[in-house]
């Protein structure tokens, strides 16, 4: 469970959309639609991103950067750069994450009840912003010439793994920070730059794990 | 004096001696069952005894905690799973709220922070008990090199986003608690068998553990009171959009029902049948008196023979509390010809005293036999070897007799000396025209009936339609049953889940637990491999082995715990973790060096596992009360429901040199079903072959012998068909109503054939004789009808099953015996009523 909840809030960490006075419900669903619109036009983006994971088990932040890659409804790719590399990959039925320094793979099969199915519908949910409305209470607000929307789950499984997700979007509304709230007070702050929604090549949604590659399913699925 | 001028003398001219009889034995019997009333409304009772299977399930029921589990059911609609999910962790806090709640299981242990802590509290002795190369193996890990690279990796894998070592820092910040858990956690797979969920979310389980201080039928009813109440008051706290239902299921769930239901089984049957049969009664006689002289000698039976019972048994089972329903059905039918042929005399012109005695001389004889077929009808319920059935069988015996007895005299009490003529009415002139008739042109009525019968036998014999045989768990619940009813629900909603077979293992000491456990172990992982079972789990890492423990602690001293307490601590300061997040590493090798000290003593895990973990939902389903009576599951890829099923595990669970008893609620019933079929035809073979041989002692004429063995048969077959058009099902138990149709359905042949025998007049004595057995045949087809009204199901599948036999049994003597009695043997009362038979055609 823990590991399902730290999973769905890495991913989380690469959604790239919105920013944050108040505004009123009806603003917020005409934002929303506006979002909705934008994306619908381009279901596919990629951003660099960095990333700060303020955690209970460290006494410092950990950082990180790197690139991600989301194709609608459900694909997505992720790269961590530096010294302790990483590729997390999924093709909407399969997740990887390869650590090519460890010459490792760890593989989580999605559907079939897998317990990170509830945390991958949040983060395709959110970043398709689909029925957002129904699995979130949103609140927004303009913040200089973005928005920030702020995210509270409704469902229990959800809050178990997030406790609040706030998203920082400028006038164009791309994305450009995230922060999320975990409920142990582990929080992970990811800002987005050189946002692109050019078509994406589809093999970048594969892996394959490279030979010798030691693979590992956490979950026993 | 002739017997039975003795007993019209005493009923007529001493009835304040025999009325000061039945006062004592009213008396003493009211006594005994004040003082001595037990009912027993353990279901396992009704199983045959001498079966492991029976045996080791009664020891399971007995000995093992788990029995007292309850299991709660939220069922919603499919809108309202989200609101489920914000919900059961609401209701799992009210129920460990609860007075009568011991410990709540709401999900897998390893989701909460308790469970962890509770797992990593038992890590010590699990740890020790690993076979030696897997222990130096995971005993390695704590050098200090080990230690350094570990955190390291688990450090830069946080880097790269993996979020795995943060789950592994939490539960086993060493490394070594894992590899210890393992063999646990192998057999921890409560998600996987029993999950606690259906697959679309709108049910969840509960599992609870209750105080109640015994199983019995008091204690369950008042835990299920306050639990009732805790239902509906839970369901206040619902606010989704559709209804929410709390379902509840278990042993005492079960218990409190049953012995509710047999309150009710008793009224219900015994008001039923007392207003049918007197009902009856009331159509043939249209006489009061003699109606209450029958329902009091009625009683008075049910009274004395539960006495009896009581003395005999100390405690009566929920399957006698059918007895005076079936004892009134039966036992009418003596008060029924007696009173007949009484009324009979009375027309002829004989005095009350005269009547009685030419009432008993008459039909003595005939009530003895079948009182005697019917008892030993009901004895033959001996051989099925259940408890509960052998009080039946015993039960109705004695009452069979003493019903015999009483309306022969006790009844007479209640019967006016002055006597009223019977009025004459439909029903003795519908019996008369058809005696007359159907003795008179026989083939007519046989050219009718016996193809129907023939149909009837083609249909009993054919495959098609098939008699269904149900020997599933549903055929022993009580009707309208609640806890039945959640119990189906959880099984619909989550097909996945059913029960597995058990193999109980009793060991003499902890030593001979592990090896046998480890053996076990081994051998039903290599069926699972081989494809044989689904999944099997065994208290194998829970029996703790004295030698390897003592072989562990030994290699534990040699290892260093000081320096890689150093290293840890220099390792989470470099690679900048919370010291705080080890704690529990560093609490664990404070209690590996504890354990490395020789002599010390080491902490049972029982003792270091917390009385409210959830853990111990899983130490109860291995352990019982009796730490060396231990339980292993074995899953199959289908619930087990056939003989072929069972064999295989017969074959392939048990392991040499390992007692195994292998059991479980479906395989036992699986395991029954042989013998249930043997019941059925061996045992109503023997009965058939008795009551054979009793009927050519009787009558002494093959041809009457012969007619009414075919009539039988007739009557057997024509209900197996009834039960296969009508799909009422066979199971294990109602098997048993062939062998009681045979017993009581004989009766009417006999007392329609002795008269036969000595007939004189068409009219007086055959059409005298047909008219009772047409009112006995009905009331105790309505006597085992009443039992169809029972919430019981072995109760009421055995009464319906014996009403319908019973019914065909009537049909067959009035349709089929007589007239072929008469057509193939006319001569024995035309001959002695001195007519020739064109003057019967005036008759």
């Amino acid at each position: 469970m823990k590991l399902c909840l730290s999973l769905s809030l890495c991913f989380f960490s690469f959604i790239s959309f919105a920013q944050a006075q108040e505004l009123s419900p009806t603003e917020v669903k005409t934002l929303l639609g506006e979002i909705r619109q934008k994306r619908a036009a381009a279901p596919q983006v990629q951003a660099d991103f960095q990333e700060q994971k303020t955690m209970k088990v460290m006494n410092k932040p950990v950082s990180s950067s790197g690139k991600v890659w989301f194709q609608a409804p459900n694909k997505f790719r992720r790269e961590v750069r530096g010294s302790s590399p990483s590729v997390t990959v999924s093709d909407g039925k399969t997740l990887w994450i390869h650590y090519p320094k460890f010459q490792s793979a760890e593989q989580y099969t999605l559907g079939k009840r897998s317990p990170l199915d509830a945390g991958i519908a949040a983060i395709t949910a959110s970043l398709n912003l689909e029925g957002v409305e129904s699995s979130y209470n949103i609140t927004g607000a303009r913040e200089g010439n973005g928005y920030v929307l702020t995210l509270l789950p409704r469902a229990a499984a959800t809050k178990r793994m997030l406790q609040q997700f706030t998203i920082r979007m400028n006038q164009q509304l791309q994305v450009q920070r995230t922060e999320m709230l975990q409920p142990n007070g582990d929080r992970i702050v990811t800002t987005y730059s050189n946002e692109s929604r050019a078509p994406i090549d589809q093999s970048l949604f594969n892996f394959t794990p490279p030979n010798g590659t030691k693979i590992t399913k956490p979950l026993g699925r | 004096m002739p017997l039975h001028q003795a007993i019209s003398h005493l009923v007529t001219r001493r009835r304040g001696l025999m009325w000061l009889i039945v006062a004592l034995l009213a008396g003493i019997s009211i006594f005994v069952l004040v003082t001595r009333m037990k009912l027993d409304s353990e279901v396992l009772n009704l199983l045959p005894s001498g079966f492991e299977s029976v045996e080791g399930l009664k020891v399971y029921n007995r000995d093992f905690a788990q029995v007292r589990e309850l299991t709660f059911a939220l069922s919603v609609q499919p809108g309202d799973v989200e609101e489920l999910e914000e919900f059961a962790p609401e209701f799992a806090e009210m129920l460990r709220q609860q007075p009568w709640c011991a410990r709540v299981l709401a999900g897998s242990p390893l989701e909460t922070p308790e469970g962890m802590r509770d797992l990593q509290g038992m890590a010590v002795p699990l740890l020790l008990n690993l076979d030696p190369p897997a222990f130096h193996e995971t005993i390695a890990l704590l050098q200090p090199e080990r230690i350094r690279e570990r955190l390291q990796r688990l450090r830069e894998e946080i880097e790269a986003g993996s979020p795995r070592p943060q789950f592994e820092l939490e539960l086993d910040p060493l490394g070594v608690i894992a590899p210890a858990l393992r063999p646990f956690a192998e057999n921890a797979t409560v998600e996987d068998d029993q999950p606690l969920a259906s697959p679309d979310g709108t049910l969840r389980i509960f599992m609870v553990v209750t105080n109640q201080p015994t199983l019995s039928a008091f204690d369950s009813h008042r835990l299920m009171e306050a639990v009732n109440a805790f239902r509906v008051e839970a369901q206040k706290g619902w606010e989704g959009a559709g209804p929410l239902e709390v379902l509840v299921t278990g042993r005492s769930a079960y218990v409190a029902e049953i012995s509710l239901s047999m309150r009710h089984d008793i009224i219900v049957t015994v008001i039923g049948s007392i207003v049918l049969v007197g009902g009856v009664f009331f159509i043939g006689f249209h006489r009061w008196l003699p109606l209450i002289g029958m329902g009091f000698s009625l009683l008075l039976c049910c009274l004395v023979a539960l006495a009896a019972g009581l003395l005999i048994f100390g405690e009566l089972n929920m399957v006698t509390v059918g007895f005076c329903a079936i004892l009134i059905g039966l036992g009418v039918d003596f008060a029924i010809l007696i009173f007949g042929k009484y009324q009979q005399a009375r027309d002829d012109g004989f005095d009350h005293t005269a009547a009685v005695g030419e009432a008993v001389r008459n039909l003595g004889r005939a009530i003895f036999f079948g009182a005697l077929t019917t008892a030993v009808g009901f004895l033959a319920l001996l051989l099925a070897n259940s408890p509960g059935f052998t009080q039946l069988g015993v039960l109705i015996a004695i009452g069979i007799f003493l019903a015999g007895l009483f309306m022969m005299t006790v009844f007479f009490l209640f019967v006016p000396a002055i006597n009223v003529r019977e009025r004459r009415h439909w029903l003795f002139s519908a019996v008369k025209n058809y005696v007359v008739w159907t003795v008179r042109k026989p083939a007519i009525m046989l050219w009718i009936f016996v193809p129907v019968l023939l149909l009837l036998t083609a249909i009993a014999i054919s495959p098609w339609p098939p008699l269904i045989f149900d020997a599933s768990t549903r055929s022993m619940e009580p009707k309208e049953s609640d806890a039945g009813h959640a119990l189906h629900t959880i099984m619909n909603k989550m097909p996945e889940r059913w029960e597995p077979a058990i193999g109980i293992v009793r060991s003499e000491n902890v030593q001979q637990l592990h090896d046998q456990w480890q053996k076990v172990a081994a051998h039903w992982g290599a069926l699972q491999q081989a494809g044989k079972i689904r999944s099997f789990s065994t208290p194998a890492a829970l029996a703790l082995s004295p030698r390897r423990l003592e072989a562990n602690r030994t290699s534990l001293g040699a290892v260093d715990l000081a320096a890689a307490r150093q290293a840890l601590e220099t390792a989470v300061a470099e690679e900048g973790f919370s010291a705080e997040s080890f704690a529990p590493g560093f609490a664990l090798l404070d209690g590996l060096a504890v354990a490395a000290q020789p002599g010390s003593e080491l902490p049972d895990w029982r003792t270091l596992l917390p009385k409210s973990s959830s853990w111990w939902f899983l130490v109860d389903r291995y352990f019982s009360h009796d730490p060396l009576l231990t339980t292993g599951f074995v899953t199959t890829h289908a619930p087990i429901t056939t003989q072929a099923q069972n064999e295989m595990l017969e074959r392939e669970m048990p392991v040499e040199g390992v007692p195994l008893t292998l059991s479980g609620w479906s395989f036992t019933l699986a395991d029954l079903v042989p013998w249930s079929q043997r019941q059925l035809i061996v045992i109503s073979a023997l009965m058939a072959i008795f009551e054979a041989g009793l009927l050519a002692l009787l009558y002494r004429d093959w041809r009457l012998w012969l007619i009414q063995v075919l009539s039988l048969a007739f009557a057997v077959t024509a209900m197996i068909a009834s039960m296969k058009l009508l799909a009422i099902p066979l199971n294990l138990l109602n098997v048993l109503a062939f062998r009681l149709v045979l017993a009581v359905g004989v009766d009417y042949g006999i007392y329609v054939l002795l008269v036969w025998q000595k007939a004189r007049e068409v009219e007086h004595d055959v059409a005298g004789v047909i008219k009772p057995v047409i009112l006995a045949g009905l009331t105790a087809i309505a006597g085992f009808g009443s039992l169809g009204l029972a919430n019981n199901p072995t109760l009421a599948g055995l009464g319906i099953a014996c009403a319908l036999g019973i019914f065909w049994s009537l049909a067959c003597t009035v349709f089929f015996t007589l007239p072929a009695t008469a057509a193939w043997e006319p001569k024995a009362w035309r001959e002695a009523s001195g007519r020739r038979p064109e003057e019967m055609e005036d008759v």
